[in-house]
């Protein structure tokens, strides 16, 4: 058999070291907002499949924009799997009143929920700061009823 | 630059989503929020359109079921939106706790998602859907086409079909609104009709199409659909959030006439 290039070989032994411990820690991160959802569940909220994720540096504040039916109630849930964040997450309407109501916050995750005074475009904020740790993962997913 | 860092940065891009998400995350970011501007939307299910209309009122589901037999085509991008359709029809037969048509619907998902050789994921989300059609277990089955469109739109950007993924969730929409301003056609009010005010989504879905590979963006099922949405973003934005009912008319015309492209009928 031919031997790999050595440019080859480098490229695939990065590949399988980055592979594991980043994948994990973005699925951690989701399943820690899985977890912040789990006492909504129970209250009738249905949990959307599709969330947003990422690595965002420490206090950077980031911003989704999302449609939002008057009528349903809503509930957004952040969770970062590095240890000792805090969190910072909040909801604006059209006009940059925030509307969004706290709700439970642990170690790791974050929630609050969203009566929409109107259906249309809402733009949500949060940020996720920690005094050891540079770049943090996240993930935001929501549920509605 | 060498070859070999572009390589290592493709590599460590496939091997970990977040940093395709973060890819996605600069941007220019409006002045109320001085922050980074995550591009990804997540399109909202038929479903939660559905509850609201539920809430104020009693539709009658089961005169929106819109199930019919699928379009024979090869063509790729069509059988995209097709897909997108026949979920968003999933979800209006489990408003109508029509279990007959869920598993009908259910075995269009099968036989689609092998037209588009994604069977292999699909095929535990399709045999739960029919599973629990058997026990008519409602919020399973919505739980399920949730996840089926999810594992398709992921698996497609897997592949590099990232056209065919957003083309996935034009149908869903597409389907989703007609069922919508039939209803509010039906039993209309400003309340119901306000639920038509997503400039937003409909802004997302013409940038998705003109930022599609120029082949697909050129389809002549997308450049239709692309005149419908600008038709319809010009109705969400003259309405300002109050709809009229000449507009909703207008809104769900445009959608049916998308979809009758779409299925062939």
């Amino acid at each position: 058999m031919r031997p790999l290039a050595p440019t080859l070989s480098l490229l695939l032994a990065v590949f399988f070291m980055v592979l594991p411990p980043l994948a994990a820690t973005v699925d951690d991160s989701h399943s820690l907002a899985m977890e912040a959802a789990m006492p909504y569940v129970e209250q009738g909220f249905i949990v959307r499949e599709e969330y947003w994720n990422g690595e965002v540096k420490s206090g950077q504040l980031l911003v989704i924009k999302h449609q939002m039916f008057k009528g349903n109630e809503y509930a957004f849930w952040l969770g970062s799997s590095n240890k000792g964040v805090t969190f910072d997450l909040r909801v604006y309407d059209e006009k940059g009143e925030e509307v969004s109501i706290a709700g439970k916050t642990a170690a790791n995750f974050s929630s609050i929920r969203v009566n929409p005074p109107r259906t249309g475009t809402y733009t949500l904020t949060f940020s996720l700061s920690s005094a050891k740790e540079k770049g943090l993962y996240w993930a935001l997913a929501y549920g509605y009823r | 630059m060498s070859p070999t860092l572009p390589l290592l940065c493709c590599a460590a891009t496939l091997a970990w989503p977040g940093l395709v998400s973060m890819a996605t995350a600069q941007g220019t970011a409006k002045a109320k929020f001085p922050g980074e501007v995550v591009s990804a939307v997540v399109v909202p299910v038929p479903s939660e359109i559905f509850s609201v209309l539920d809430k104020l009122g009693e539709p009658n589901w089961q005169q929106e079921i819109g199930h019919g037999d699928l379009p024979k085509t090869g063509d790729r991008t069509r059988l995209a939106l097709v897909f997108g359709c026949v979920v968003a029809e999933g979800f209006v037969a489990v408003q109508a706790q029509d279990k007959e048509a869920v598993k009908d619907i259910g075995r269009d998902v099968m036989d689609l998602a092998t037209a588009l050789g994604l069977i292999k994921s699909v095929r535990p989300h399709a045999q739960a859907i029919l599973d629990a059609a058997d026990q008519s277990d409602w919020p399973a089955i919505r739980r399920e086409f949730d996840r089926t469109q999810k594992t398709v739109r992921d698996t497609m950007d897997e592949m590099r079909d990232g056209d065919l993924s957003q083309c996935v969730s034009l149908g869903g929409w597409l389907r989703g609104t007609a069922s919508v301003t039939s209803i509010i056609g039906k039993h209309f009010s400003e309340d119901r009709a306000e639920l038509l005010n997503q400039p937003m989504l409909v802004e997302h879905f013409l940038g998705a199409i003109d930022g599609m590979a120029k082949s697909t963006r050129k389809h002549p099922l997308l450049e239709t659909i692309r005149g419908g949405l600008s038709g319809t973003l010009s109705e969400m934005n003259a309405a300002k959030g109050s709809f009229s009912r000449e507009a909703v008319t207008k809104i769900g015309v445009t959608c049916k006439a998308s979809l009758t492209a779409i299925l062939g009928r």
